[in-house]
């Protein structure tokens, strides 16, 4: 960005405090009056280095890693970074397993998409909001907790498995916490559709078009919006998602209000991915007994190869590419982020809108700075 | 179009730059590039083969070997496949010329694969560090033989 | 020099001064104003010493602790559940708060990197005294699964006066709800770093 400022214009920082941001990370944005001329995202501020560290641990040290590269996406990276070792390594995760991944995975994106709308309601100023989408994602949290034993970073997946069974009562329990989430989008949806004000700030407001979305290299729910149906769970199926019927959440206005519709609409999808799998799930055992490296053997030497495996993230597209040389720890690893892209797509999405805009329409495209940053 | 499809329609087009093209599984290629060619690949691919989505671009330091792989992970919008394009640099100057151009959104990888392992990018619209502080720059902390990891400054490591 | 010792030093000076034996004008005529008494900052702390005072400021103190939201971490999401309505921290009189010029206690929530730490370190000299920082989680105590990394900063004890330590990865809004009630306990019996006692 040009650091010169005309007669009537002025450089605002939002950040690196600031508390329409879910982690530190800077905006610079040049004003005239109240139009954004010029923006520039500034990153780095909680770059920890997770690539050097992964190389430095052996395969499993990896898991809690990559567990915080996006904390609120906990789950997903774990099946990426998992999911990638396996192929390389040749495991096959047992059935009852897969199904116990997609479903909690799938518990992943609905507690990540409801923080993501209640930080995007109080962005665009219903601040209250916020307090809604939480009650209700401690209700799925408490599901996750159920499982896993942690609310945000899991640990959970192994190669070839899963750490444990999903707990008695788990089906009664997220029938009950599925109606009580249910109940809420109807609420929520009612009230943003005949809300006036609400409907004002966000109809029309940061519209991406399909071609310039592909453009930017966005993926996820932003890009879902714009009407391309790109869901890696459909394109590359991954898991046991061959088996399960869902569809892919479109919308086609491109614009904030369709991108919280899209994510509503996946929250339901979840809901029913979940249902499904609960239904389906066969009996069987958790770990695959017949690897080269046994049941939970810490140190694997995995053969000499490369492997890039994408699985679809609460925020879009989350791939790992890794190349192993034979050792029992990873020569290179590189983690394809969903908000990487999201966030530099950033500064084009913003100019020419007014300042009070900007925190919605960065909102609205639920970054994680964190996983950005790496 | 499947994989057997592009790699044959890529070598047929470019066949003195591209080498070592095979085919991994179904929906994955790999293929090596020439450095000097990889924006005229990278246009090819493009407009040709539907290769839409630059997924990420990176580096491997094959300290062994002396060279800094650069790796281009493309995908498309259209069909499963994604490619993975390398091009060998030498490790002590690696210069490769710059494909946001073609890509919009290899900007900020290129950035960082800069300020990681020092590969510059020529006629990039702002090459300068993008995650790592400025005291930083110059050390290049993803190459094999970065002093500065691991960090022992903690006190209370056991 | 840390700020906090540095005004007590020049009213010291400026004590002695007046006690010596050219009083300057300006005082004099303070002193004839009938009602008004003049005090030094040296006699205020030392009337709060020898006096209850100090008790029942900090009563009022440890409980309107409001902290700054700031999520720095994966611990970030856990403070933000914390401000919300499942944990209701009001009932203790913590309210999160925007703004670090609004802010009595600054949580430490993660990884502290080189990049981060000058920004860190103004937000902590715009808050207003008296101030506390809560170190929560282990990457702002021993730099947690990152302290081997390039790009972090470990020993923030060192940086900042540190009152209270939530160990944990990440500890739960529980754990830093009873992190507040000891800061509360630290207040009441006058041990805390953030407030300037004159011991
Ligand atoms: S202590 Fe653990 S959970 Fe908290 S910021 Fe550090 S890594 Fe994340």
């Amino acid at each position: 960005m040009d650091t010169n400022v005309g007669p009537d214009e002025m450089i605002i920082h939002m950040g690196p405090q600031h508390v329409a941001q879910p982690g530190p990370f800077r905006l610079n944005v040049k004003l005239k009056g109240e139009t954004v001329v010029d923006s520039e995202v500034e990153l780095g501020f909680i770059h920890k280095g997770i690539e050097k560290i992964l190389e430095s641990k052996t395969y499993l040290q990896g898991i809690p890693i990559v567990d915080r590269i996006c904390y609120l996406a906990a789950l997903t990276n774990e099946e990426a970074f998992v999911g990638s070792v396996e192929r390389l390594a040749g495991i096959e995760p047992t059935e009852r397993s897969q199904y116990i991944r997609v479903i909690v995975e799938e518990l992943s994106r609905i507690q990540s998409h409801l923080l993501g709308y209640g930080e995007y309601a109080s962005f665009v100023g219903f601040v209250s909001m916020f307090m809604y989408p939480i009650a209700v994602r401690e209700q799925i949290l408490d599901l996750l907790e159920m499982t896993t034993g942690a609310r945000i970073t899991h640990s959970f997946l192994r190669f070839g498995g899963v750490r444990d069974d999903l707990p008695e009562g788990f089906r009664e329990k997220a029938k009950e916490v599925f109606a009580n989430v249910e109940k809420a989008l109807q609420e929520w949806e009612n009230m943003m559709e005949t809300d006036l004000i609400y409907k004002k700030r966000t109809v029309g407001v940061g519209v991406l078009t399909a071609d310039v979305a592909k453009d930017l290299g966005v993926a996820g729910p932003p890009l879902r919006a714009t009407g391309v149906p790109f869901d890696i769970r459909k394109d590359e199926p991954y898991l046991v998602y061959n088996d399960l019927d869902f569809k892919v959440c479109t919308e086609t206005a491109g614009d904030i209000f369709a991108r919280i519709k899209v994510r509503f609409a996946e929250i339901r999808e979840s809901m029913y991915i979940i249902e499904q799998a609960l239904d389906q799930m066969p009996p069987g055992p958790l770990f695959n007994e017949e690897t080269p490296y046994g049941k939970r053997t810490p140190i694997m030497r995995i053969p000499p190869g490369e492997v890039f495996y994408r699985v679809e993230d609460p925020r879009g597209e989350m791939g790992f590419y890794m190349v192993s040389d034979g050792s029992d720890k990873p020569y290179r690893v590189k983690i394809r982020g969903p908000v990487y892209p999201t966030m530099q797509a950033l500064p084009p999405l913003i100019e020419g809108v007014q300042l009070a805009d900007v925190v919605g329409i960065a909102g609205s495209m639920d970054a994680c700075t964190s996983e950005a940053d790496r | 179009m499947d994989a057997e499809q592009i790699i044959k329609s890529l070598t047929t087009k470019f066949p003195d730059v591209i080498s070592d093209a095979k085919v991994d599984s179904d929906i994955r290629i790999s293929a090596y590039s020439e450095a000097e060619k990889i924006v005229e690949v990278c246009k090819y691919l493009k407009e040709e083969l539907q290769f839409g989505h630059l997924s990420a671009v990176t580096a491997i330091d094959q300290i062994q070997k002396n060279e800094i792989d650069v790796v281009y992970l493309i995908a498309s919008y259209d069909h499963p496949v994604v490619l993975k394009l390398k091009a060998r640099l030498p490790r002590d100057n690696p210069e490769i010329e710059s494909i946001v151009p073609v890509y919009w959104n290899a900007n900020w990888y290129e950035r960082e694969t800069y300020e990681l392992f020092g590969v510059q990018f020529k006629n990039h619209p702002d090459l300068r560090n993008l995650v790592l502080p400025d005291e930083l720059l110059g050390d290049w902390p993803l190459r094999k033989d970065y002093k500065g990891f691991p960090n022992r400054t903690a006190k209370n490591l056991v | 020099m840390d700020p906090l010792n540095e005004k007590p030093q020049e009213n010291i000076n400026e004590d002695q001064q007046l006690a010596g034996e050219d009083m300057d004008m300006e005082n004099i005529i303070h002193n004839e104003i009938p009602g008004v008494i003049t005090t030094t900052s040296q006699g205020i702390t030392e009337f709060l010493k020898t006096t209850k005072i100090q008790d029942l400021i900090n009563w009022g103190r440890k409980n309107s602790l409001w902290f700054m939201a700031q999520a720095m971490g994966c611990c970030g999401v856990e403070i933000i559940v914390t401000g919300m309505s499942p944990m209701d921290t009001d009932r203790f009189g913590i309210i999160p708060r925007n703004s670090p010029r609004h802010a009595d206690v600054m949580i430490i929530s993660g990884y502290v990197t080189k990049k981060y730490l000058p920004a860190l370190k103004r937000l902590w000299d715009q808050m207003p005294a008296p101030k506390w920082i809560i170190c929560m989680g282990d990457c702002s105590i021993s730099g947690g699964p990152f302290y081997e990394s390039y790009s972090t900063v470990q020993n923030i004890d060192k940086i900042f006066p540190v009152d209270v330590y939530i160990p944990g990865c990440p500890p739960r809004p529980e754990a830093l709800i009873q992190g507040f009630l000891e800061l509360q306990k630290k207040i009441a019996a006058k041990k805390d770093k953030g407030t300037a006692y004159m011991r």
